[in-house]
C-alpha cells in the first residue's frame, strides 16, 4: 500500500492535536485530584462520549468488524444485549454510590463498603487486566500497521512491528503524562468524532456498492442478517450459543460485570461535574453506542457481500453440511490468512483456506477510499487503538497510585508525591503494556481472548457489587471469599470444558473434559454464568455466618440506607430515569427491526 | 477544566476538513483517483461536511471563555488575582 503526502498530512495533524491537548492541559494538573479524576469538573456529554470511546479500542473496531464478517448482524448483540441494559443500570442505580461515596476508584469503593482485602484483590486483578488489554491494543495496532505496509519504504520491514509499538507507546505516554485523565477524556472525544467521520462515508459508499441493506439480505444467508435468527438452539446460529447463554451470560453477567464495575469506564463517569451528571454519563453514552453496530459491524457484512451474488452455491454444495456455519457464506473481499513465516496461505485441517476476518475493516478502507479520505480512515483506526490503550493506562495509574501505592507502600506522602507517582505509574504501565503486547501473539481472535480474561476477573465481580450495594447484610469476609471462589470456579469450569473442534490447552479442557460446548463463545458465556453463581452463593453463605457491620457505617454505600438522590427540582424529562426508559425503548425498536 | 473540548475538536475538524476540501478541489475530475469510491469525490464532499462541523464546534466553544475551574479556586490564586499586576 502506498500512501501519499496528503494521507500523511492528515495523520500528522491528528497526532499534533493529540499531543497539543496534553500540553494545553498541563498547567491545570496541580493536584492528584486533577490528574486522576480530572478535578471532577467535566460536563456529562464529554464524559459520556469518553465513556464509550475508552471502550472503543482495538477489540471493538477490528474485532467487531471481524465478527460482523464472520457471524453477521448477530454481533450487534455485543452492543445491544451486551451493553445497553447494563449502562442504564449503572447510571440509574449504581452511580449514586460510586460518585456519592467520594471513593476515588472502584477498588476504593470496595474498601469503604467491605474491607481492605477485598479492595486489594480487586485492585491487583484490575491492574493486571488493564495492562493486558492495553498490550493487546498495542499489539493489534502494530500488527495492522505491519500487514498494511504503512511504513513500507520508510522503516525496514523487519523493524515495522517494533517501531509501531514504540511510536504508539510514546504518543500515549506523552499525552497522559502531561494531562492525566482530562487529556485522555478529551482525546477520547476527538477519537469518537474521528471514528464517526472516518467510518460513516465507508458505510455509505459500501452500501451503495452492494445495493443497500436489501442487497446484503439478498446476498447473505438469513442467519447473518437477522439478529435473533436461530437463537433457539446453539446449532442453528453462527455464534453457537442458545438464547439462555446469550442473555444470561453476555447480557447479564459479562455485560453488567464490565459496564457496572470496570473502573476503566466508571472512571469516566466519576470525572463528571456533579452526581446528576455522573448518572447521566452512561445513559448519554448508550445512545451512540446503540448505533455503533452500523459503523463497525456493518462494514464487515458489506465486505463479505461485495462481488459475491451467489449465496445459493454455498448452501447448495454437498460440502456445506460438514462445514462450520460461519464458513457457509461468501467471503467477498476478505483476504486469505497468510502465514507470516512461510508467506503461504493458511489451510485448515480439511485443506480449506482460512480467511483473515480481522482485516475486514482495513480491507474495506483500502477498497473504497481514495487518497486523502484514506488518510482520514486510517487516522480513525489508529485513534481508536490509541484511546483503547489510553483508557487502560489512565485506569491503571489511578488504581496503582491510590489503591496499591498509597494503600500498601507509602501511606502518608504529600499530594505532590502522589501526583508524581501517577506520572511514574503512567510510564510503568506503558512499559508493562509493551511486554503484554509481545505476549499477546499466541491468541488468534482478539475479542475471544479478551472475553476469556473478562470472564475470569469480571464475571464473579458483579455479584459482589450487586450484593454489596443492595443487601446491607453482605460482609467483607463474604465478599472476599465469594470473589475468590467465583474466580476459582471460572478457572475450574474453563479447565473442565472445551469448545468443539479445539485441542485441550489454552481453549479449555486442561483438567479433564466433562462437557463440550458448540463454540468458544458459548464456553465463555457459561464460564461467566458459573463464576457469577458461585460468587453469589458463597458471598451470601459466608455473610450470614459472619458478623455484620453496624448500619451507620454503611450510609452512602448501600441502597436501603442511603437517601434517594433529590430530583424534585428536575422536570420529568430531565430525570435520568426518563432518559434510561427512552434508551431502552430505542433498544427494543432496534431489535425488532433487525429481528 | 479550563480548556473547552469543543475548541480543539472544532480546530481539528477545520484542519482535516480543510485539507480534504482543498485536495478534493485540486483533484476534481480525476476519474482514476475516484474510481475506488464509485466516482464520488469523497474528499470534496466529506471535507466540506467536516469543515462545517468543525466551524460550528469551534464557534460554540469560543462563546464560552477559557476559565479556571470555578468550583475549586486555589487560595494562592485568589490572592494573586486581587493584587494589581505590574
Amino acid at each position: 500500500m502506498t500512501l501519499t503526502y496528503i494521507d500523511w498530512l492528515i495523520m500528522l495533524v491528528y497526532f499534533a492535536f493529540v499531543l497539543g491537548i496534553g500540553f494545553a492541559l498541563k498547567r491545570y494538573m496541580r493536584t492528584s485530584n486533577d490528574f486522576f479524576l480530572a478535578g471532577r469538573s467535566i460536563p456529562a456529554w464529554v464524559c459520556g462520549l469518553a465513556f464509550i470511546s475508552a471502550n472503543l479500542g482495538a477489540q471493538e473496531v477490528i474485532g467487531m468488524g471481524a465478527s460482523g464478517a464472520k457471524y453477521g448482524i448477530l454481533t450487534s448483540h455485543f452492543y445491544w444485549i451486551g451493553a445497553i441494559p447494563a449502562m442504564c443500570f449503572v447510571g440509574i442505580f449504581m452511580m449514586p454510590f460510586y460518585y456519592g461515596s467520594k471513593a476515588r476508584s472502584v477498588p476504593e469503593y470496595l474498601r469503604l463498603r467491605f474491607d481492605e482485602k477485598t479492595r486489594a484483590l480487586n485492585a491487583f486483578s484490575f491492574a493486571f487486566m488493564t495492562i493486558f488489554s492495553s498490550g493487546i491494543s498495542m499489539y493489534a495496532m502494530a500488527l495492522l500497521i505491519q500487514r498494511l505496509g504503512l511504513f513500507h519504504g520508510i522503516v525496514p520491514d523487519a523493524y515495522v512491528f517494533h517501531v509501531s509499538i514504540v511510536l504508539s507507546a510514546v504518543i500515549v505516554l506523552g499525552y497522559i503524562f502531561l494531562g492525566g485523565l482530562t487529556s485522555a477524556i478529551y482525546n477520547e472525544v476527538l477519537q469518537f468524532f474521528l471514528i464517526v467521520a472516518g467510518f460513516l462515508p465507508l458505510v455509505w459508499i459500501g452500501l451503495r456498492n452492494v445495493g443497500g441493506w436489501s442487497g446484503i439480505r439478498h446476498t447473505l444467508p438469513a442467519t447473518m442478517t437477522q439478529s435473533w435468527h436461530g437463537m433457539a438452539h446453539a446449532s442453528t446460529n453462527t455464534l453457537g450459543v442458545e438464547w439462555v447463554g446469550l442473555t444470561m451470560g453476555l447480557g447479564f453477567v459479562l455485560s453488567f460485570g464490565y459496564w457496572c464495575t470496570d473502573f476503566l469506564v466508571v472512571q469516566r463517569a466519576m470525572a463528571a461535574d456533579s452526581e446528576l451528571s455522573a448518572r447521566r454519563v452512561p445513559l448519554i453514552a448508550a445512545i451512540p453506542k446503540m448505533f455503533f453496530p452500523f459503523l463497525v459491524i456493518l462494514p464487515g457484512l458489506i465486505a463479505v457481500s461485495i462481488g459475491s451474488h451467489a449465496s445459493a452455491t454455498a448452501a447448495g454444495t454437498p460440502t456445506a453440511a460438514v462445514m462450520p456455519l460461519d464458513q457457509q457464506h461468501p467471503h467477498g473481499i476478505i483476504p486469505q490468512k497468510i502465514d507470516p513465516i512461510t508467506a503461504q496461505p493458511v489451510l485448515d485441517a480439511n485443506g480449506v483456506p482460512v480467511y483473515d476476518y480481522d482485516l475486514a475493516i482495513p480491507t474495506m478502507l483500502l477498497h473504497f477510499f481514495p487518497t486523502g479520505m484514506l488518510g482520514l480512515g486510517l487516522t480513525a483506526l489508529l485513534a481508536s487503538f490509541m484511546s483503547g490503550m489510553a483508557g487502560n493506562v489512565t485506569a491503571f495509574n489511578t488504581v496503582w497510585t491510590y489503591d496499591i501505592y498509597q494503600a500498601y507502600i507509602n501511606k502518608r506522602a504529600s499530594d505532590a508525591h502522589y501526583l508524581w507517582m501517577g506520572r511514574m505509574a503512567t510510564i510503568g504501565g506503558i512499559v508493562l503494556s509493551i511486554g503484554a503486547a509481545y505476549l499477546a501473539t499466541s491468541f488468534n481472535n482478539i475479542m475471544d481472548a479478551l472475553q476469556l480474561v473478562f470472564a475470569f476477573v469480571n464475571a464473579p465481580l458483579f455479584a459482589t457489587f450487586l450484593l454489596g450495594m443492595f443487601w446491607k447484610r453482605t460482609t467483607g469476609h463474604g465478599a472476599f471469599s465469594g470473589l475468590v471462589a467465583g474466580t476459582f470456579g471460572a478457572l475450574v469450569h474453563h479447565g473442565l470444558t472445551i469448545p468443539a473442534g479445539y485441542a485441550p490447552g489454552i481453549h479449555g479442557g486442561w483438567l479433564n473434559i466433562v462437557h463440550t460446548y458448540p463454540s468458544d463463545m458459548a464456553q465463555n458465556f457459561w464460564t461467566a454464568i458459573f463464576a457469577f453463581t458461585i460468587n453469589l452463593l458463597v458471598t451470601v453463605g459466608v455473610s450470614i455466618a459472619s458478623e455484620p457491620r453496624p448500619e451507620p457505617e454503611l450510609v452512602g454505600l448501600v441502597y436501603s440506607l442511603t437517601p434517594k438522590p433529590v430530583e424534585e427540582h428536575l422536570e420529568w424529562y430531565q430525570k435520568p430515569a426518563t432518559l434510561a426508559l427512552a434508551v431502552l425503548g430505542m433498544l427494543v425498536i432496534l431489535n425488532l427491526v433487525f429481528a | 477544566m479550563g480548556l473547552d473540548i469543543r475548541i480543539p475538536l472544532g480546530l481539528i475538524f477545520l484542519a482535516i476538513g480543510g485539507i480534504m476540501t482543498l485536495f478534493g478541489i485540486a483533484t476534481h475530475g480525476d476519474a482514476a483517483l475516484y474510481e475506488r469510491s464509485m466516482g464520488v469525490n469523497l474528499n470534496l464532499a466529506w471535507g466540506i461536511v467536516m469543515f462545517a462541523f468543525g466551524a460550528i464546534m469551534f464557534f460554540i466553544g469560543r462563546r464560552q471563555k477559557w476559565q479556571d475551574d470555578p468550583v475549586n479556586p486555589r487560595p494562592w490564586e485568589t490572592k494573586a488575582k486581587a493584587k494589581p499586576r505590574h
